[in-house]
């Protein structure tokens, strides 16, 4: 009895092979459209999602709404508008998550070893779970803007300003659904990505997300100066308070593609060990 | 079977019929009922963590960004953890009612809860018992995050006095979303109905004076604010960390937590008969 | 032209549990080949690793003339898989699925919409090919998944356990569906089942498979006559059952059979059963049933493991 497997014996039929990017390309498209479908689909996955957020940017101007007097707070219209840029940032960061919870559902259901066992491009597995995520990311971003334009609260720089929020957006949505699919792939389960997400939510609020970080104090403002979060933030939301501006911009863009490198590396990673277990 | 919730056992015979003494005494049956409880609970730590985590997180992170909201003109302290820890610990209490809540509708989804409406017992008992667990619960995040917040510089004007329209109004709120949470459950018996108890909870909580005070507020928050009755009840467990206890902070927090109580007894009252179709 | 399947030696372990323990396969081109066995013998196993989800712990397999270890992706281009789960996406469209898989063949579109709508026609599935799949029927379910394993007119189908859990007409029409396939198309079939009556009725030629082992294999024909006597089983009551076997292992050896009836292999046949049933008068035995089948493949089975098939009568 032999202890590994072994190469055939005898002759093996010549395999012409298939243009590996070249065919990556039209299955990372249908499986984008099969995410973006399965989205639309599936109103209750998104719907409240899309809500808590602006509900909870409600409450909080309302709340604090005069603090935006207080010195060193920075100039803007309303604190509405202060938190327009981090209310966006939630909303995609708890979008993306979906791209691993679908993928964690794929795994259960075994359609995932449909994909495998078709000559499916393994990277287009991953890329149309992050395109959907990143479709989801536009469209609400855009519908923010809008509704806090409907309340007062403008983007002061404009189109562009706008823009680099969307272009934020899709960069983070990628970002952290790398990071979601990766949890997916390692533990197979949807459950699983729900569950380990309020730690994103955690550093979020370590950051300048709700407030100024010039206004806090002690050790709470020392982790959240360090915090790229708050670097994103900040980039973000010149665009919104101040006008467009390219370096401002630049940074925001920066740490996210920090983090799509590294989630990134862990999802092709966590894809590669589940493969492992065939060719 | 009655299935009223007064008198399941009208239908015994009197020899029977002895209340405490004679056959599935109400009070005892409550009692191990909270037991189970608290021992299903310690047997998964993992469940008390949000009770006690989340009250934690919330007073790190609300008193260290919003810390400079006391500079402004109006607020009641200069002290941010006098503001924040109350309502923090309030909330901790009313997840030990979710808790509660959780734990019925999984008993009633799994059927177990089926075998406890067979006990010979008076019904109130079922009710009792999850109560008694929930009160008990709801004083967890007081008991430890108080002494923490001492430690890190917390004011109480009013001495150690203040402490104890806190833990009334945490076991009040705790009861109240206990009662809320039993509710739903027993409306949906699902464990599904935990996001509409969040939800309710959650709205309740921050639709008051919770992050900033009346004095301070703009717009429709205001509004709302004041006529929810969390205000009152957070006026009277704060008071003690803003100044010296009165009976004009108190009256309308004690007020609203006996009006909630019975209101949210009623209305999982009438729930309760859903149990039975 | 290459075979279909070879497998040598093939093994694989979880852990400690041995799930197949040495294997070797030839598939002809054109063959309906069956794997019969009990749940837990190793069949899925095998099919998993045949159709490269799995990777085998010890032995080679080619299929389409491919390493399935160093040649997986050639492998899969030449195979069709319809597992056992029927993992279709609920919230797509038949047609949708159907062009997803299209894609991920390489099938430019227009060739895939004629294939598409064929395949939908044969399967019966044109009228709900737009509805979206989780209202499909568990039947229906099975049918589309067929479909999908077809879109890229493969070499080697692989179904595994393709009726479990299907009535009885939905049944009849997958085996007829599988038949006019291997026929029209000479499509080779790897199929999986623990139903004896499909093996039977499907597969040209069949291995029985038990804890992961072959344990008989050849023509289903072949195979019963291997076992050579007709069955004769016996139903009598509780008191006589010891009188009955000493009377009956006179005719034949014995058999496995349910508490409270005996069997034995007739060596005489047919022709031996009256003086069995005078043997059995002689002796006073009450009988309430009497039973004389030609040899089936649980009986096959049972020759070869000693225990009927699971859910198979006796």
């Amino acid at each position: 009895m032999t202890a590994a497997a072994v190469p055939a014996e005898g002759p093996t039929r010549h395999d012409p092979g298939r243009g590996g990017f070249a065919a990556a390309v039209p299955h990372a498209l249908v499986l984008s459209r099969r995410a973006v479908l399965g989205l639309w689909r599936q109103p209750n996955v998104w719907v409240f999602g899309s809500i808590f957020p602006l509900l909870i940017a409600a409450v909080q101007s309302s709340a604090f709404a005069r603090s935006t007097g207080l010195p060193g707070f920075p100039e803007v219209d309303s604190f509405l508008q202060f938190v327009l840029p981090a209310t966006i940032i939630q909303v995609v960061l708890f979008g993306s998550i979906n791209g691993g919870t679908e993928l964690g559902l794929d795994l259960e259901s075994g359609f995932f070893d449909r994909l495998v066992a078709a000559p499916t491009a393994r990277v287009a597995i991953l890329l149309g779970r992050l395109a959907g995520v990143a479709v989801l990311a536009v469209a609400q971003t855009l519908l923010y803007v809008a509704i806090f334009a409907a309340f007062g609260a403008t983007v002061r720089g404009g189109i562009p300003g706008i823009a680099t929020l969307v272009v934020l957006s899709v960069l983070l949505s990628v970002g952290i659904g790398g990071l979601a699919c990766a949890i997916g792939l390692r533990t197979g389960s949807a459950e699983a990505v729900g569950n380990s997400f309020p730690l994103v939510f955690i550093l979020l609020f370590i950051s300048s997300a709700f407030f100024p970080v010039e206004l806090m104090t002690g050790w709470y403002r020392s982790v959240a100066e360090r915090n790229p979060l708050t670097w994103m933030i900040d980039g973000a939301r010149h665009q919104v308070i101040v006008g467009f501006d390219l370096s401002e911009a630049a940074t925001a863009f920066a740490v996210a593609l920090v983090i799509i490198v590294g989630s990134f590396w862990l999802a092709v990673r966590q894809l590669q060990r589940r493969l492992a277990v065939a060719s | 079977m009655t299935d009223s919730l007064v008198d399941p056992d009208a239908a015994v015979p009197p020899a029977e019929r002895r209340g405490l003494g004679g056959a599935g005494n109400p009070l005892a049956v409550a009692n191990q009922i909270a037991t189970r409880s608290t021992r299903n609970t310690l047997r998964i730590p993992a469940a008390l963590v949000p009770t006690v985590a989340m009250p934690v997180f919330f007073v790190i992170a609300f008193s260290g960004a919003f810390s400079a909201i006391t500079d402004i003109p109006g607020f009641p302290t200069d002290n941010i953890l006098s503001w924040m820890v109350p309502f923090a610990i309030l909330q901790g209490a009313s997840f030990a009612g979710m808790g509660t809540a959780f734990g019925t509708a999984r008993d009633i989804e799994g059927g177990f809860y089926d075998r406890l409406l067979l006990a010979p017992t008076r019904r109130w008992a079922l009710v009792l018992g999850p109560m008694i667990f929930a009160g008990t619960r709801a004083l967890l995040p007081l008991v430890v995050v108080l002494p923490v917040a001492v430690v890190a510089g917390i004011d109480m004007p009013a001495g150690p006095v203040a402490v104890l329209p806190l833990l009334v109004a945490c076991v009040g709120v705790g009861t109240v979303a206990g009662l809320w949470g039993l509710g739903v459950a027993y409306r949906f018996q699902s464990q599904r109905a935990g996001a509409l108890v969040q939800l309710g909870i959650f709205a309740a909580m921050f639709l008051s004076i919770g992050q900033a005070p009346i004095e301070i507020m703009e717009g429709w928050l205001e509004k709302v604010a004041r006529i929810n009755p969390v205000t009152y009840v957070l006026n009277f467990a704060r008071q003690g960390f803003l100044g010296d206890l009165s009976w004009s902070s108190t009256w309308p927090g004690l007020l609203a937590i006996v009006g909630g109580a019975a209101f949210m007894a009623v209305f999982s009252a009438r729930q309760f008969r859903r149990l039975f179709p | 032209m290459s075979l279909p399947i070879e497998a040598e030696g093939l093994v694989r372990r979880f852990g400690e549990l041995v799930a197949v323990d040495g294997v070797d396969l030839v598939v002809e081109p054109g063959e309906v080949f069956g794997f019969l066995g009990p749940n837990g013998a190793g069949k899925s196993t095998i099919v998993r690793m045949l159709t490269t989800l799995l990777k085998p712990s010890g032995g080679w397999a080619r299929v389409a003339g491919f390493d399935i270890a160093t040649q997986a992706p050639a492998v899969r281009r030449a195979i069709g898989v319809a597992l056992q789960d029927a993992a279709i996406d609920p919230l797509m469209t038949g047609t949708e699925l159907l062009h997803l898989q299209s894609v991920l063949h390489g099938i430019p579109r227009r060739e895939a919409n004629r294939r598409s709508g064929e395949l939908l026609e044969r399967v019966g599935l044109t009228a709900a090919a737009d509805r979206r799949v989780g209202t499909y029927s568990g039947g229906m379910r099975r049918r589309l998944d067929l479909a999908l394993s077809l879109v890229h007119e493969p070499e080697v189908l692989f179904l595994d356990e393709p009726t479990t859990g299907l009535d009885p007409t939905s049944r009849l029409a997958l085996w007829e569906e599988v038949r006019t396939l291997n026929s029209e198309r000479g499509t080779t079939v790897f199929l999986t089942t623990q139903y004896l009556e499909e093996a039977d009725e499907l597969a040209g030629r069949i291995a029985i498979i038990d804890n992961g082992r072959i344990v008989r294999d050849g023509t289903p024909t072949a195979l019963k006559a291997a076992v050579g006597a007709p069955t004769l089983l016996v139903e009598v009551d509780e008191a006589h059952l010891v009188g009955t076997r000493e009377v009956l292992l006179r005719f034949g050896e014995e058999r496995p059979a349910r508490d409270g009836r005996v069997a034995i292999g007739l060596s005489g046949g047919a022709a031996a059963m009256a003086t069995v049933i005078r043997a059995l008068d002689e002796a006073g035995v009450a009988l309430q049933h009497v039973e004389l089948d030609s040899p089936s493949l649980d009986d096959v089975f049972a020759e070869a493991t000693g225990r009927r098939l699971e859910g198979a009568e006796s």
